[in-house]
């Protein structure tokens, strides 16, 4: 990969590598404005995705070119409804905006996305960023939906209102867009908005000190104003603010003198703002009065119905789950049928050997298992980008904020909880949309116990040859309701350990709800494409480094030391004997003790070890050990409920091993990615490796634990257990 | 460029007429009075649209409620509306 000469680190994109951007733009907007859709729009496929820098809060930057040639670098911040709430989020874009992030990211231009439906709320935030000393255009997104709402912007007026430049745009259709760019350009050079309202020369006295001793840190005058106004009703640690001497004096000073001149300190912010509001819309908008219920209202009374509402609710993730196991099976048997071929034709077009044994069995095997599963984490991400941009995502929140509290948790949770269903990493990053940190550790220390997408190959695998394919009622079978179960064993167990870690070492109060319904709409195609390309690019990456090195490591590992090739036995006898004689079988071997009690053999043993940092390696350990090439899905299958013990002769695997082991893996926590994105969103350093390790820890006793209890109970209820 | 703030308070609400948010009913039209939660739920509640003097709809009572404010509608759970301070203005 090239480098950008841009000093922010993974801000490279990929084509537009040789430039420095003409342009920097930011991009800024309420949660549901259409924000992500129209930063897809201006930039396509041309995203890099990244965290910023020390926090997880996920960094998007992309980049178009005008018809020039010049290039444009964007950067998505994340949503928010101000700048002044002190969320993770919020904090990231003060500090973008502000030029104090740690990526030395300033943007030219900051690009404020505006709801126009939702016209009064947005342009709160939209006056605080004016007042911070960049230029900024405001696209007024969704015009085509305000009109149907019977709203009517006069644009000119808010132009002048103000004072940047406004241009109207429909995101999912693109319309305004080239307007939209060619504003940006011609805006760059435009003197920096100020605020348009003045506060009573009594407040502006009574803050003066504590402007003082911003600016005298280096903040531009118009920004210390707003900052200072900001302040009287924040009280977090703030990181952008950390080192500003005398700040706390200051506020203490400002709230002081505020409450001294007969103003209530902690409201004048939005007071301020929206009397000055109340005033810009009043010249602008224009409602017609509704008189007949919204297509919003309707459906509400059906989504949050008391009876229809959780109905609607598990039916719908029903079809979900239905759909990502259906429809996925013809895609994937294509790619392993792919794969297979591939491998036939390189493996007759090598000459017999090492090399060839590596590129076969290892890199095509190992990486071929992992990159079948990608079909289903693309239908996953579409359907949950869908729920999303739909706006039934917070509708589900609402519904099952009840049974959230129960365990000292609140609706928001439900969504991180609902993605750790695709993996765990952007369930895990979802967190951050929670503001209290104790119900975040919490919801980030359970999202690994929801079944990922990593657990569909161990579960498919022995599911398929373990459990008879006998159908328990029409349309349910047998197999299907086992993997619903053990869905539902993580999830109702991530429910548990909620509770418990907020009783015990996150003990705290449990924080209200607070969550905005957005209205319904159609998601946009294009935007949606682009989000799950994003997601299947991220996992691919992830199968080409990763999981490709793992099994180039674990052939290498199950290849040597060589055994003298013995030609009077069979050939599996000799795959046995060669496999038990490398490194992995001494490996699994050690192991053995551990797993015994559990009802596993070495091998198991073995492939749960080389899975310690990617689950899905579990089945293409269990490939190469059979030799098989696990894009051969049933011929493994046949050789798993073929095996026979060595001692005994009987099955070395019975059902009852299978659903420990699927035990083990609904608990476990087997991810690399997942213990990194904890470490950093945990709080990175010492305190994020302490709960990283809190959680692998727990998670594997309960492993073991259930995995036992689950393969003992079996025992004596009359199951055969292993040879 | 106008001076936009007066002195507060700008609204004096009768104390005999002011209820809590969570004792209205559905389709209740009302003012905000106070926001007597803790300073961050109430920083994130005027971001969102639901500060002193703005008029609140009542959509949805249960455990939580949910109402439209400014245009928007939110879901707030239940220990919070018992802390948000209303005017009922008249029956939708």
């Amino acid at each position: 990969m090239t480098t950008v000469p841009v000093p922010a680190p993974g801000a490279a994109s990929g084509d537009a590598a040789a430039t420095a951007p003409a342009l920097r733009v930011a991009i800024i907007g309420n949660p549901n404005t259409g924000k992500t859709t129209l930063f897809n729009a201006l930039t396509g496929l041309r995203q890099r995705v990244g965290n910023f820098a020390g926090v997880t809060v996920e960094r998007v930057e992309g980049a178009f070119r005008l018809d020039d040639g010049r290039r444009v670098a964007v950067l998505d911040l994340p949503g928010s409804y101000s700048l002044s709430a002190g969320s993770p989020d919020e904090q990231i874009a003060l500090e973008v905006l502000l030029g104090r992030d740690r990526d030395r990211w300033r943007p030219d231009v900051v690009l404020v996305v505006v709801d126009a439906v939702h016209l009064e709320r947005n342009l709160f935030l939209t006056s605080q960023v004016m007042e911070l000393g960049v230029p900024v255009v405001v696209a007024l997104n969704q015009v085509d939906m305000a009109a149907d709402e019977g709203i009517r912007i006069d644009v000119p007026e808010l132009i002048h209102e103000l004072g940047v430049t406004v241009v109207p745009t429909v995101a999912k259709t693109g319309e305004g867009l080239d307007a939209l760019k060619r504003a940006l350009f011609a805006s760059a050079t435009l003197p920096a908005p100020v605020r348009r309202f003045s506060l009573p020369p009594t407040v502006d006295a009574a803050l003066a000190p504590l402007v003082g001793v911003l600016e005298a840190d280096g903040i531009p005058a118009g920004a210390a104003r707003m900052e200072a106004l900001r302040l009287l009703s924040v009280r977090r640690h703030e990181v952008h603010l950390a080192r500003v001497p005398g700040l706390d004096s200051g506020v203490r000073g400002a709230v002081d003198a505020v409450r001294a001149a007969g103003y209530n300190p902690e409201r004048l912010e939005a007071d301020a703002r929206y009397a000055w509001i109340g005033q810009v819309t009043g010249r602008v908008l224009q409602r017609r009065e509704r008189v007949a219920p919204s297509a919003t209202d309707r459906i509400d009374a059906i989504a949050l119905h008391r009876v229809w509402g959780p109905l609607c609710f598990v039916l719908l993730m029903a079809v979900v789950f239905q759909s990502v196991f259906t429809w996925a099976t013809p895609i994937m048997d294509g790619i392993e049928g792919v794969l297979a071929r591939v491998g036939e034709w390189i493996g007759a077009r090598m000459p017999e050997g090492e090399l060839r044994s590596l590129v076969v069995d290892g890199v095509i095997a190992g990486v071929g298992s992992v990159v079948v599963f990608l079909p289903q984490i693309a239908i996953l991400f579409a359907f949950i980008g869908v729920l999303e941009q739909s706006g039934y995502m917070a509708r589900a929140a609402f519904l099952v904020d009840r049974i959230m509290r129960r365990v000292g948790l609140h609706g928001q949770s439900f969504i991180p909880m609902l993605s750790g269903y695709a993996c765990a990493v952007p369930g895990i990053m979802a967190t951050r949309t929670i503001s209290d940190p104790k119900d975040r550790l919490a919801t980030i220390m359970v999202v690994p116990l929801m079944s990922c997408s990593a657990r569909l190959p161990v579960y498919t695998l022995l599911i398929g040859a373990f459990v008879p394919a006998t159908a328990l009622v029409p349309g349910l079978g047998l197999q299907g309701a086992v993997m619903l179960l053990m869905y539902l064993l993580g999830t109702v167990t991530a429910f548990g350990v909620a509770a418990l870690f907020k009783r015990t070492l996150l003990r705290g109060p449990a924080r209200p709800m607070i969550l905005e319904l957005p209205p319904y709409r159609w998601p946009g195609m294009r935007s949606l494409g682009v989000s799950v390309a994003q997601r299947c690019r991220l996992f691919l990456q992830r199968a080409g480094t990763v999981i490709l090195a793992i099994s180039i490591v674990l052939w290498a590992l199950a290849t040597y030391p060589r055994l003298p090739d013995d030609p009077s036995l069979p050939e599996a006898t000799r795959q046995e004997r060669q496999l038990e004689h490398s490194a992995l079988g001494h490996i699994g071997k050690a192991i053995e003790p551990a797993v015994r009690p559990l009802g596993y053999d070495w091998k198991i043993g073995v492939s749960i070890a080389a899975s310690f940092a990617a689950r899905e390696v579990f089945v293409s350990t269990m490939g190469t050990i059979y030799g098989v090439g696990s894009e051969d899905d049933r011929a493994l299958r046949e050789r798993l409920v073929g095996e026979r013990s060595a001692v005994s002769g009987r099955p070395a695997y019975t059902p009852l091993v299978a659903v420990s082991l699927m035990v083990f893996y609904v608990y476990a926590l087997m991810c690399i990615s997942t213990v990194a994105i904890t470490v950093r969103e945990a709080g990175g350093g010492r305190l994020g490796w302490r709960w990283a390790g809190i959680q692998f820890g727990y998670m594997l006793v309960l492993a073991w634990v259930a995995a036992w209890l689950v393969y003992r109970g079996g025992l004596a209820l009359g199951f055969a257990g292993a040879g | 460029m106008t001076t936009v703030l007066k002195p507060q308070p700008t609204f004096q609400p009768d104390p005999a007429t002011t209820c809590a948010l969570a004792a209205c009913e559905p389709g209740i039209r009302a003012r905000i009075v106070a926001l007597c939660c803790g300073s961050e739920e109430a920083c994130r509640l005027r971001a969102l649209g639901v500060s002193e003097g703005a008029p609140i709809e009542v959509i949805d009572r249960r455990h939580s409620m949910v109402v439209n404010v400014r245009g928007t509608r939110l879901a707030l759970g239940s220990p919070l509306t018992a802390t948000i301070t209303v005017q009922p203005l008249a029956l939708a």
